[in-house]
Protein backbone atom coordinates (compact mmCIF):
# COMPACT_ATOMS: atom_id res chain seq x y z
CA UNK A 1 0.00 0.00 0.00
CA UNK A 2 1.04 3.65 -0.81
CA UNK A 3 -0.46 7.06 0.02
CA UNK A 4 -0.72 10.01 2.34
CA UNK A 5 -3.20 11.42 4.72
CA UNK A 6 -3.85 15.14 5.84
CA UNK A 7 -6.15 15.52 8.53
CA UNK A 8 -6.72 17.48 12.35
CA UNK A 9 -4.80 15.12 14.84
CA UNK A 10 -6.54 14.21 17.98
CA UNK A 11 -3.35 15.71 19.36
CA UNK A 12 -4.43 18.69 18.32
CA UNK A 13 -2.32 19.96 14.80
CA UNK A 14 -2.85 18.81 11.61
CA UNK A 15 -0.69 16.22 10.97
CA UNK A 16 0.31 14.28 7.19
CA UNK A 17 1.57 11.23 7.06
CA UNK A 18 2.84 9.46 3.80
CA UNK A 19 3.07 5.57 3.92
CA UNK A 20 4.61 3.16 1.83
CA UNK A 21 4.47 -0.10 2.71
CA UNK A 22 4.67 -4.04 1.17
CA UNK A 23 3.46 -7.14 2.75
CA UNK A 24 2.13 -4.99 5.91
CA UNK A 25 6.15 -3.91 6.84
CA UNK A 26 6.97 -0.07 6.43
CA UNK A 27 9.07 0.50 3.25
CA UNK A 28 8.83 4.41 3.47
CA UNK A 29 7.13 6.92 5.96
CA UNK A 30 6.85 11.11 6.80
CA UNK A 31 5.53 12.63 9.35
CA UNK A 32 4.80 15.98 8.78
CA UNK A 33 2.62 18.34 10.47
CA UNK A 34 2.59 21.96 12.54
CA UNK A 35 2.59 19.52 15.61
CA UNK A 36 5.73 20.52 17.90
CA UNK A 37 8.60 17.88 19.19
CA UNK A 38 11.76 18.67 21.05
CA UNK A 39 14.16 18.38 20.58
CA UNK A 40 13.28 18.33 17.05
CA UNK A 41 16.57 16.68 15.39
CA UNK A 42 16.01 13.63 17.15
CA UNK A 43 12.43 13.31 15.80
CA UNK A 44 13.83 12.61 12.06
CA UNK A 45 15.79 9.96 13.39
CA UNK A 46 12.99 8.59 15.24
CA UNK A 47 10.75 8.86 11.53
CA UNK A 48 13.65 7.16 10.19
CA UNK A 49 13.08 4.74 12.40
CA UNK A 50 10.22 3.35 12.08
CA UNK A 51 10.90 2.18 8.87
CA UNK A 52 10.69 -1.81 8.57
CA UNK A 53 8.03 -1.64 11.69
CA UNK A 54 4.63 -3.67 11.16
CA UNK A 55 2.49 -0.88 9.71
CA UNK A 56 0.04 -2.71 12.68
CA UNK A 57 2.77 -0.89 15.41
CA UNK A 58 3.08 2.40 13.76
CA UNK A 59 1.59 4.09 16.59
CA UNK A 60 3.41 2.01 19.64
CA UNK A 61 6.79 2.07 18.18
CA UNK A 62 6.40 5.93 17.42
CA UNK A 63 5.46 6.30 21.23
CA UNK A 64 7.79 3.84 22.41
CA UNK A 65 10.99 5.44 19.91
CA UNK A 66 9.60 9.12 21.14
CA UNK A 67 9.91 8.16 24.80
CA UNK A 68 13.38 5.73 24.43
CA UNK A 69 14.82 9.14 22.58
CA UNK A 70 13.72 11.17 25.40
CA UNK A 71 11.51 13.29 22.64
CA UNK A 72 8.62 15.69 23.96
CA UNK A 73 5.61 15.69 21.43
CA UNK A 74 2.98 18.06 21.79
CA UNK A 75 0.15 18.07 19.60
CA UNK A 76 0.51 14.64 17.78
CA UNK A 77 -0.34 11.19 19.94
CA UNK A 78 0.78 7.74 18.88
CA UNK A 79 -2.43 6.96 17.96
CA UNK A 80 -2.83 9.53 15.44
CA UNK A 81 -0.31 7.58 12.86
CA UNK A 82 -2.70 4.49 13.74
CA UNK A 83 -5.53 6.24 12.21
CA UNK A 84 -3.86 7.78 9.77
CA UNK A 85 -2.43 4.85 8.86
CA UNK A 86 -6.37 2.95 8.83
CA UNK A 87 -7.06 5.78 6.39
CA UNK A 88 -5.00 5.08 3.92
CA UNK A 89 -4.89 1.25 4.12
CA UNK A 90 -8.79 2.09 3.45
CA UNK A 91 -8.48 4.58 0.52
CA UNK A 92 -6.32 1.83 -1.54
CA UNK A 93 -8.17 -0.65 -1.03
CA UNK A 94 -10.99 0.69 -2.24
CA UNK A 95 -9.13 1.50 -5.28
CA UNK B 1 15.15 39.57 37.39
CA UNK B 2 17.53 40.89 35.14
CA UNK B 3 16.92 40.60 31.63
CA UNK B 4 18.61 41.95 28.53
CA UNK B 5 16.67 43.51 25.88
CA UNK B 6 18.01 44.35 22.41
CA UNK B 7 15.79 45.31 19.43
CA UNK B 8 17.33 44.74 15.81
CA UNK B 9 14.72 46.49 13.79
CA UNK B 10 13.69 44.63 10.36
CA UNK B 11 16.25 41.73 8.54
CA UNK B 12 15.92 38.95 6.09
CA UNK B 13 14.45 36.18 7.05
CA UNK B 14 18.39 33.89 7.40
CA UNK B 15 19.60 36.26 9.40
CA UNK B 16 16.77 37.11 12.07
CA UNK B 17 16.62 32.96 12.34
CA UNK B 18 20.29 32.79 12.66
CA UNK B 19 20.36 35.19 15.26
CA UNK B 20 17.65 33.60 17.31
CA UNK B 21 20.06 30.68 17.45
CA UNK B 22 23.20 33.02 17.62
CA UNK B 23 21.89 33.88 21.08
CA UNK B 24 20.61 30.34 21.92
CA UNK B 25 24.25 29.19 21.11
CA UNK B 26 25.66 32.56 23.50
CA UNK B 27 23.10 31.68 26.29
CA UNK B 28 24.25 27.62 26.19
CA UNK B 29 27.95 29.09 26.74
CA UNK B 30 27.28 31.12 29.33
CA UNK B 31 28.71 34.04 26.99
CA UNK B 32 25.04 36.25 27.02
CA UNK B 33 22.60 36.12 29.70
CA UNK B 34 18.75 35.88 29.31
CA UNK B 35 17.57 38.02 26.34
CA UNK B 36 14.44 39.23 24.95
CA UNK B 37 14.38 40.33 21.63
CA UNK B 38 12.24 42.32 19.46
CA UNK B 39 12.43 42.02 15.61
CA UNK B 40 11.03 42.80 12.23
CA UNK B 41 10.95 41.45 8.44
CA UNK B 42 12.38 42.80 5.61
CA UNK B 43 11.70 41.64 2.70
CA UNK B 44 8.24 40.09 3.77
CA UNK B 45 8.46 36.01 4.60
CA UNK B 46 6.95 32.98 4.94
CA UNK B 47 8.68 30.80 7.96
CA UNK B 48 7.69 27.37 8.32
CA UNK B 49 7.73 25.05 11.55
CA UNK B 50 10.67 22.62 11.31
CA UNK B 51 8.46 19.48 10.50
CA UNK B 52 6.56 20.82 7.77
CA UNK B 53 6.96 20.09 4.29
CA UNK B 54 8.00 23.25 2.01
CA UNK B 55 6.47 22.17 -1.20
CA UNK B 56 3.33 21.05 0.32
CA UNK B 57 3.00 24.30 2.25
CA UNK B 58 4.35 27.21 0.61
CA UNK B 59 3.79 27.76 -3.10
CA UNK B 60 7.42 28.96 -3.56
CA UNK B 61 6.93 30.56 -7.20
CA UNK B 62 4.75 33.12 -5.93
CA UNK B 63 6.92 33.78 -3.10
CA UNK B 64 9.45 34.70 -5.41
CA UNK B 65 7.30 36.82 -7.86
CA UNK B 66 6.42 39.09 -4.82
CA UNK B 67 9.63 39.12 -3.40
CA UNK B 68 8.72 37.30 -0.10
CA UNK B 69 11.60 35.10 1.60
CA UNK B 70 11.12 31.73 3.06
CA UNK B 71 12.93 30.33 6.20
CA UNK B 72 12.96 27.00 8.01
CA UNK B 73 12.16 27.55 11.40
CA UNK B 74 14.10 25.76 14.55
CA UNK B 75 10.89 25.72 16.09
CA UNK B 76 7.87 23.37 15.36
CA UNK B 77 4.35 24.72 14.38
CA UNK B 78 2.67 26.19 11.63
CA UNK B 79 3.46 28.17 8.34
CA UNK B 80 3.50 31.63 9.19
CA UNK B 81 3.13 35.11 7.13
CA UNK B 82 5.55 37.83 8.33
CA UNK B 83 4.68 41.53 7.03
CA UNK B 84 2.73 43.88 9.31
CA UNK B 85 4.29 42.41 13.22
CA UNK B 86 5.94 42.46 16.03
CA UNK B 87 8.16 39.60 16.32
CA UNK B 88 9.97 38.85 19.94
CA UNK B 89 12.50 35.67 21.17
CA UNK B 90 13.08 34.95 24.64
CA UNK B 91 16.36 32.46 25.33
CA UNK B 92 17.36 31.27 28.66
CA UNK B 93 19.01 28.63 30.45
CA UNK B 94 16.38 25.94 31.65
CA UNK B 95 16.97 26.40 35.61
CA UNK B 96 16.19 29.95 34.97
CA UNK B 97 12.40 30.85 36.45
CA UNK B 98 11.31 31.94 32.60
CA UNK B 99 11.96 28.13 31.89
CA UNK B 100 10.28 26.60 34.72
CA UNK B 101 7.55 24.53 34.90
CA UNK B 102 6.10 22.49 31.80
CA UNK B 103 6.07 23.21 28.81
CA UNK B 104 2.58 24.85 28.62
CA UNK B 105 3.48 26.84 31.87
CA UNK B 106 6.16 28.69 30.23
CA UNK B 107 3.98 29.66 26.82
CA UNK B 108 1.85 30.68 29.68
CA UNK B 109 4.06 32.72 31.12
CA UNK B 110 6.27 34.09 28.54
CA UNK B 111 2.94 34.60 26.08
CA UNK B 112 1.97 36.40 28.83
CA UNK B 113 4.15 39.33 27.60
CA UNK B 114 1.90 39.09 24.29
CA UNK B 115 -1.06 39.08 26.75
CA UNK B 116 -0.16 42.05 28.65
CA UNK B 117 1.16 44.57 25.73
CA UNK B 118 -2.03 43.82 23.85
CA UNK B 119 -4.10 44.51 27.46
CA UNK B 120 -1.85 47.56 27.88
CA UNK B 121 -3.43 48.60 24.98
CA UNK B 122 -6.57 48.44 25.65
CA UNK B 123 -7.34 45.16 24.17
CA UNK B 124 -8.77 42.68 26.43
CA UNK B 125 -6.48 39.14 25.23
CA UNK B 126 -5.76 35.84 27.23
CA UNK B 127 -3.95 32.75 26.47
CA UNK B 128 -4.94 30.58 24.67
CA UNK B 129 -3.42 26.69 24.41
CA UNK B 130 -1.08 25.67 22.79
CA UNK B 131 0.40 28.62 21.51
CA UNK B 132 -1.74 31.55 20.72
CA UNK B 133 -2.99 34.29 22.13
CA UNK B 134 -6.57 35.76 21.15
CA UNK B 135 -8.85 38.48 21.73
CA UNK B 136 -12.35 38.98 21.19
CA UNK B 137 -12.43 35.55 19.50
CA UNK B 138 -9.63 36.41 17.16
CA UNK B 139 -5.94 35.27 17.23
CA UNK B 140 -4.04 38.02 17.35
CA UNK B 141 0.06 36.04 17.51
CA UNK B 142 1.16 32.73 17.79
CA UNK B 143 4.54 31.18 19.16
CA UNK B 144 6.75 28.32 18.89
CA UNK B 145 9.00 26.97 21.39
CA UNK B 146 11.72 24.57 21.72
CA UNK B 147 14.39 23.51 24.05
CA UNK B 148 17.75 22.80 22.80
CA UNK B 149 21.61 22.95 24.17
CA UNK B 150 19.87 23.27 27.91
CA UNK B 151 18.29 26.51 27.22
CA UNK B 152 14.39 27.43 25.95
CA UNK B 153 14.05 29.27 23.16
CA UNK B 154 10.23 30.78 22.66
CA UNK B 155 9.94 32.98 19.49
CA UNK B 156 6.22 34.29 18.27
CA UNK B 157 4.53 37.17 16.30
CA UNK B 158 2.17 40.06 17.17
CA UNK B 159 -0.01 40.71 14.33
CA UNK B 160 -0.16 44.06 13.87
CA UNK B 161 -2.15 43.99 10.88
CA UNK B 162 -2.96 41.24 8.50
CA UNK B 163 -3.39 40.60 4.92
CA UNK B 164 -5.47 37.12 4.79
CA UNK B 165 -5.93 36.99 0.66
CA UNK B 166 -1.59 38.04 0.56
CA UNK B 167 -0.83 34.93 2.71
CA UNK B 168 -2.81 32.53 0.96
CA UNK B 169 -1.16 33.79 -2.26
CA UNK B 170 2.32 32.68 -0.61
CA UNK B 171 0.89 29.52 1.33
CA UNK B 172 -0.85 26.17 0.29
CA UNK B 173 -3.77 25.03 1.45
CA UNK B 174 -4.40 20.79 2.50
CA UNK B 175 -7.48 20.83 0.05
CA UNK B 176 -7.97 23.27 -2.93
CA UNK B 177 -11.38 22.72 -3.44
CA UNK B 178 -12.31 24.33 0.05
CA UNK B 179 -9.76 27.12 -0.22
CA UNK B 180 -12.29 29.71 -0.69
CA UNK B 181 -14.28 28.30 2.75
CA UNK B 182 -11.22 28.13 4.49
CA UNK B 183 -9.68 31.88 3.19
CA UNK B 184 -13.65 33.17 5.14
CA UNK B 185 -12.93 31.49 8.05
CA UNK B 186 -9.89 32.60 8.09
CA UNK B 187 -10.77 36.33 8.58
CA UNK B 188 -13.21 35.30 11.09
CA UNK B 189 -10.39 34.04 13.55
CA UNK B 190 -7.46 35.88 12.56
CA UNK B 191 -7.12 39.33 13.76
CA UNK B 192 -4.85 42.34 14.29
CA UNK B 193 -3.86 45.40 16.52
CA UNK B 194 -4.71 47.95 13.76
CA UNK B 195 -8.15 46.25 13.54
CA UNK B 196 -8.47 46.10 17.12
CA UNK B 197 -7.56 49.09 17.58
CA UNK B 198 -9.62 50.88 14.60
CA UNK B 199 -6.38 53.10 13.48
CA UNK B 200 -2.85 51.87 11.96
CA UNK B 201 -0.50 50.40 14.14
CA UNK B 202 3.13 50.16 13.28
CA UNK B 203 5.72 48.29 14.50
CA UNK B 204 7.08 51.96 16.23
CA UNK B 205 3.75 52.07 17.96
CA UNK B 206 4.43 48.39 19.30
CA UNK B 207 7.83 48.46 20.57
CA UNK B 208 7.15 50.43 24.23
CA UNK B 209 3.49 48.86 24.35
CA UNK B 210 5.50 45.76 24.13
CA UNK B 211 8.39 45.94 25.88
CA UNK B 212 6.01 47.26 29.19
CA UNK B 213 3.84 44.53 28.61
CA UNK B 214 7.10 41.81 28.69
CA UNK B 215 9.01 43.65 31.39
CA UNK B 216 5.17 43.47 33.30
CA UNK B 217 4.40 39.50 32.62
CA UNK B 218 7.80 38.49 33.92
CA UNK B 219 8.20 40.43 36.31
CA UNK B 220 11.89 41.78 34.93
CA UNK B 221 13.75 44.85 34.99
CA UNK B 222 14.86 44.86 31.01
CA UNK B 223 18.35 46.13 29.97
CA UNK B 224 18.50 47.72 26.60
CA UNK B 225 21.41 45.83 25.53
CA UNK B 226 23.01 45.02 21.69
CA UNK B 227 24.19 41.80 20.22
CA UNK B 228 27.69 41.27 21.14
CA UNK B 229 29.74 41.02 18.39
CA UNK B 230 30.17 36.90 18.43
CA UNK B 231 26.12 37.16 18.64
CA UNK B 232 26.65 38.82 15.37
CA UNK B 233 28.91 36.75 13.69
CA UNK B 234 27.26 33.93 14.81
CA UNK B 235 23.54 35.13 13.11
CA UNK B 236 25.80 35.72 9.73
CA UNK B 237 27.32 32.27 9.44
CA UNK B 238 24.21 30.52 10.07
CA UNK B 239 21.96 32.90 7.85
CA UNK B 240 24.38 31.89 4.90
CA UNK B 241 25.28 28.24 5.86
CA UNK B 242 21.75 27.28 7.30
CA UNK B 243 19.07 29.66 7.18
CA UNK B 244 19.91 30.97 3.53
CA UNK B 245 20.51 27.16 2.24
CA UNK B 246 18.37 25.09 0.72
CA UNK B 247 19.40 21.85 1.94
CA UNK B 248 18.08 23.40 5.51
CA UNK B 249 14.81 24.94 3.75
CA UNK B 250 13.54 21.98 1.94
CA UNK B 251 14.82 19.03 4.39
CA UNK B 252 11.25 17.91 4.47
Amino acid sequence: MKGSFVGKAKGGKLLRLSLEAEGGVVKAVGVRGDFFAHPEELFDELEASLVGCPVDELGARFGAGAAALGLTVYGLLPEDLDAAAAAIRASNAGE
Amino acid sequence: MRLRFIETGYSSAAFNMGLDEGILNAVAEGRSGPTLRFYAWRPRAVSIGYFQGLEEEVDEAACRSRGVDVVRRVTGGGAVYHADELTYSVVAPEGHPLAAGSILDSYRLLCGGVVEGLKGLGIDAAFAPINDVVADGRKLSGNAQTRKRGCLLQHGTVLLGVDVDEMFALLKVPNEKLKGKLIEDVKARVGSISNSLGRPFGYADALPAFKAGFAKALGAELEDGEPSPAELDDARRLAAEKFGDRTWTAKR
